[in-house]
Formats: C-alpha cells, sequence, structure tokens
C-alpha cells in the first residue's frame, strides 16, 4: 500500500510541477523534454531492467515518427489517427525486428542494432525517397486539421496531449517495473539469464516482448513528435543522435520510473542554454555524465532513491542493519 | 534395457564431444525413485558435463536419457522444468536484483502456472502467495531473510536459497551441482540438514569431488575418472572396490 501512494504522488507532483513550470518556461522546450522523456523510457528499461543497450533507437523513433508522417501526407488529416497508426506501424516493425535483434547479446545487441539504425536512414533517405523525399521530408502543416477535445495543430494542446500520454506511459511502466511478473522476469535476465531459462521461463519470449514494449513506447513519441513539428525528415532516423536516447537514460537512472523525465530535462535544458554560448554542447553533457557515471552509476533518480531508501533503513530497523548487513 | 522400467531417470550410453576431447564416454546412468545418489570424480573427469547432458545444457553425440521411460535427450531445459526436473548450478544462481522472496515466489509461480507472455503480464508479483512458499521459509530458515536484497545475503544462504527454490517447485527429481563448493564447515552442515530432511522424499543426484562430505547420506555411488564410468553401485561396496581405490583416491586426493 505504502508503494502504492509512493508511486502515485511521484506522479502527482510531477504533474503540479510541470503544469506551474508552463507559466515560466516555454511551451515548445517542455513539450519536446515530455516526448523525449517517453522516447528514453523504452531506451531506459531495456538498460536498467534487462541490461540491454540499444545505440539504435532513431530507428525505432523514426517508424513511428514515419507512420504518422505517411498518414498525414498521403491518407487522412486527423492527428489523432495518424498517432494511431504510427504505433501500429512501429508495433508490427518491431515484432518483426524483435524476432532477430533479441537473439543476440550484450555488445553484439548494441552494436546491430546501431546496424539496423543505420539501414533504417538509408530506406528513409534514400530508398523510399520517392514517396518520403529524404532530407526535406513530408511537410504537414497544410493537412492538419485542428482535432477535437484537444487541438493538437495548437501548441498548448499537443503540450497537454503529450503530458497526458506521457503519464499513462508512466503508468503503465510503473505496473510493468513494480508490481507484474514480466517485470520480475526481465531483471532476472539480466542477473541470471540461464538459472530463469531452467526454472522453465522461456527467455527468449520475455525478451522479445520487453524489446517490442519498449520501441513501440519509442514509436508512440515519434509520432508524438511528426504531430508536433508538423513535419517528418529522414534527419529523425540518424545514428549520430542514437547516443542521446542512451545518455538521457543514464543521465536519468536507467530502469526508473522518473529518470528519463529528469534525465530529458537536463539534457535538453543544456541543449538550449549551453548551445547560446558554446557551439559543441555535448561537450558539458558528456562531462556530466561522467560525473554522474562516477558518482554510482545509478543516475540522478537510482543515486537518490538508493539515498532515501538507506536513510529510511536506518531510521526503521537500526539492530538489523547493525548486525546481519553485508554478509559474505 | 529391462530395468528402464523401474528407473525414474535413466541415461544409456552417452557419449559427449567437444571437439577431438571425448568429455563422456559411453557413460550409463540410473535413478530409482526417492533414491540419493552422488556421481564423483575429480576436475575434468566428465562429471559436470554428463550432469549437463541430464539437465538438457547439451545434446549428447551418443546415447538416450529417459524419464519414466520417455525419451527426453533432446527436451529443452524448460521443457524439463514441466515434467519435473530441477536443477541448481555451481556458481550459486540466485537473482541478485529480487527480493528472497520473490526469488521462491518466481521458482512457485513456475511450477503452478504456464509461463505464457500473458499469465507473464497480467500475473502480479504481490499476489503470488501461497502456504507453500511461507513452508518452505520456514523449513530453509529464511523466514527473517525474505524480505532482504538477494545481493545482500551471504553465499551459504544463497546456496540454502537455491535448493529452496527447486523444493518450492515440489520437483521429483533434484540435481544438484557441487551443492558444496565455497562454503564454510557451518555452512556445509546447515546445507546438509536441508538435504538429511529431503532423503527419500525426492529422488536426488548430487555432483561432488569429495565423497567424504556425504558419503553417509547416499545410497548410491557413480565414480567418473577421465570421461569413463569406472563403477556404480552401492557406496560402501563402490568405494571399496579396488579399482576406485587406486583410480579415484589417487586423482582426487
Amino acid at each position: 500500500m505504502k508503494r502504492f501512494i509512493n508511486s502515485w504522488t511521484g506522479i502527482f507532483i510531477v504533474f503540479i510541477l510541470l503544469y506551474f513550470l508552463k507559466g515560466f518556461l516555454p511551451p515548445a522546450f517542455l513539450t519536446e523534454v515530455v516526448i523525449f522523456s517517453i522516447y528514453a523510457m523504452g531506451c531506459s528499461f531495456l538498460i536498467g531492467r534487462l541490461g540491454l543497450t540499444s545505440f539504435g533507437q532513431p530507428a525505432f523513433l523514426a517508424f513511428g515518427a514515419y507512420g504518422a508522417g505517411v498518414y498525414l501526407y498521403y491518407f487522412g488529416t486527423n492527428s489523432y489517427v495518424a498517432i494511431l497508426v504510427g504505433v501500429l506501424a512501429s508495433l508490427v516493425i518491431n515484432m518483426l525486428v524483435g524476432t532477430f535483434l533479441v537473439r543476440l547479446n550484450s555488445s553484439y545487441f548494441t552494436l546491430c542494432n546501431q546496424a539496423f539504425c543505420v539501414v533504417t536512414f538509408f530506406i528513409f533517405q534514400k530508398a523510399l525517397v520517392k514517396w518520403t523525399f529524404g532530407d526535406n521530408g513530408l511537410l504537414l502543416i497544410s493537412r492538419m486539421d485542428p482535432t477535437p477535445v484537444i487541438d493538437l495543430t495548437s501548441p498548448r494542446g499537443i503540450y497537454l496531449f503529450s503530458f497526458i500520454i506521457a503519464i499513462l506511459v508512466w503508468l503503465f511502466f510503473n505496473y510493468l517495473m513494480k508490481k507484474s511478473v514480466f517485470g520480475a522476469t526481465c531483471l532476472c535476465v539480466k542477473d541470471n539469464e540461464e538459472k530463469l531459462r531452467f526454472l522453465g521461463y522461456k527467455t527468449f519470449n520475455i525478451k522479445w516482448l520487453a524489446f517490442v514494449i519498449a520501441n513501440t513506447v519509442a514509436g508512440l513519441a515519434g509520432a508524438l513528435y511528426t504531430v508536433y513539428f508538423c513535419m517528418v525528415n529522414a534527419n529523425i532516423a540518424n545514428v549520430s543522435s542514437a547516443s542521446e536516447a542512451v545518455a538521457i537514460s543514464m543521465l536519468g537512472g536507467a530502469g526508473t520510473l522518473f529518470g528519463p523525465l529528469v534525465g530529458s530535462f537536463i539534457f535538453i535544458g543544456l541543449k538550449d542554454i549551453v548551445s547560446r554560448f558554446i557551439s559543441h554542447w555535448e561537450v558539458l553533457v558528456g562531462f556530466l555524465l561522467i560525473v554522474v557515471m562516477l558518482a554510482g552509476e545509478k543516475g540522478i533518480v537510482g543515486s537518490l532513491e538508493s539515498y532515501l531508501a538507506k536513510r529510511k533503513a536506518k531510521k526503521s530497523m537500526m539492530q538489523p542493519a547493525l548486525t546481519k548487513e553485508g554478509g559474505l | 534395457m529391462n530395468s528402464t522400467a523401474q528407473m525414474i531417470l535413466q541415461a544409456e550410453n552417452i557419449t559427449k564431444r567437444f571437439g577431438g576431447m571425448t568429455a563422456v564416454n559411453n557413460v550409463s546412468f540410473g535413478l530409482e525413485k526417492n533414491e540419493i545418489a552422488a556421481l564423483i570424480g575429480a576436475n575434468g573427469a566428465g562429471k559436470t558435463t554428463f550432469f549437463n547432458i541430464i539437465t538438457g545444457n547439451y545434446i549428447p553425440e551418443e546415447g538416450t536419457i529417459y524419464y519414466k521411460g520417455q525419451d527426453i535427450t533432446r527436451l529443452s531445459p524448460e521443457n524439463r522444468v514441466d515434467l519435473g526436473i530441477m536443477r541448481t548450478f555451481q556458481l550459486a544462481s540466485t537473482f541478485d536484483n529480487l527480493k528472497v522472496i520473490d526469488n521462491l515466489r518466481l521458482a512457485y509461480y513456475r511450477a503452478t502456472h504456464k509461463a505464457s507472455l500473458r499469465n507473464l503480464f497480467f500475473s502480479r508479483m504481490d499476489r503470488i502467495v501461497s502456504a507453500k512458499i511461507d513452508e518452505c521459509l520456514e523449513t530453509f530458515n529464511l523466514t527473517k531473510l525474505a524480505d532482504r536484497m538477494t545481493a545482500n545475503i551471504s553465499l551459504g544462504e544463497k546456496r540454502v536459497l537455491e535448493i529452496a527454490m527447486t523444493m518450492v517447485t515440489d520437483p521429483e527429481v533434484l540435481l544438484l551441482d557441487e551443492p558444496f563448493a565455497g562454503l564454510s564447515e557451518v555452512e556445509i552442515d546447515e546445507c546438509l540438514n536441508v538435504l538429511r530432511q529431503q532423503v527419500h522424499k525426492k529422488t536426488i543426484l548430487i555432483v561432488e569431488h569429495k565423497i567424504s562430505k556425504i558419503q553417509d547420506l547416499v545410497e548410491k555411488v557413480g565414480v567418473m575418472v577421465e570421461g569413463v564410468m569406472i563403477a556404480s553401485g552401492e557406496t560402501n561396496e563402490v568405494l571399496n572396490c579396488e579399482r576406485v581405490r587406486r583410480e579415484y583416491w589417487k586423482t582426487a586426493e
């Protein structure tokens, strides 16, 4: 029960915070932070819970983005439907691609994801140039009708909408990581895959589903991007931005619920502020990442969580901690 | 073979080669129901390879494994669990990022449910509650540790937890791979006590390289030297046999 309250209060506090920040910060910045946090959520889940680091996330972002973009350009004008099409497109592709990529372990998985990303970039930029217009991309601004309930074509509307989506994604991952048996088996894959097999679990299926979930969430973020920017071009799948999702996950704390949000906030904040003074703003992110990693490899939220847990344990049970901690 | 019928687990003429090396050479070994047996031999004698063939890690080049008369030679480890065959590992294998009780819950969950993705996704960890899990915590002296992270318990406790994880599934055959490696004398005694409670309730096979610790526990012994089983049968008979004295004690001591 206590845990239940904690995760809900966390989400509530974030909601209030972002709502008030809206008055002080430009909505464009916040929208980008929220969408990026959805994108990083999947990557963070893969790294923190399964031990699979993917350097190919832009590809999965692009499937959702192009799903939505192609729908809006060629078929319809409703942004809601476009986002749905984007998610479904990325779901189908992830189910196929996952069957192959998930067979690989650790660094092979990382590199093959990157290779896959390069191939995807090529497909959107060159191979399908007739339909995607490569680097110029699909311009959708004249093709998007105002939508009912929340107007996704207005900056305030898209902010509110992506924010609601982000909350749903957090709730979903909260259930997945902290409550479900599936989440526990994911952690076991990271810990000791062989043991899990010998307990009778089919680890391939577990990794496959985790891959599909994580990357479809990335696809969802991609679809939101398309609607937010009113355009999509091949650059979204560019492999040079592959490290962004990984850096954000690690900065915030891989496998934590709010890590991606905190990571995105810092990352995009630095990008906005520092790039006014230095052209190579990535240098600062690099330094920050090294400092955070040296401070305990858990990222900002991860370190905070374990600090709070330690303080709580100190308060509540002094004796057991003194007699039985550490062990062999 | 005539004896296959009474045997619960029977390996016949197993041969396994790695490249040019024959790790296990034409080995046969059987376990009767509720019998406790040991497989001994020096390091590199092929006993772990043979053990891994029984558990499903490797598929042998030649030979067959029968479980209750059914051929399981090519069955995957996941499916062997359904038949009631459980194993432990030489390096204590528990899930460090989970609580002690969650380790048991996962093992129990698999024994009582099909591990389809749908089941896994819609089941909640905290809803896996069973008298069997509590009973296991009690029997194996883990109740105090239930809410601790597994990473923070000692190696001996991890070994006991690993045996508890297999017992909570109520297996028919229990295969233990060097359960005492790296333990202190006190911890070995604790583990032995745990095993003694299970004698004649389960079929147990223990792989060890020293017989001394388990000599009074096991009824049947197989001795392996350089991939060949040089003797098998009742414990005292085998240990007193001339060839075993000469070859096994020479290499093991």
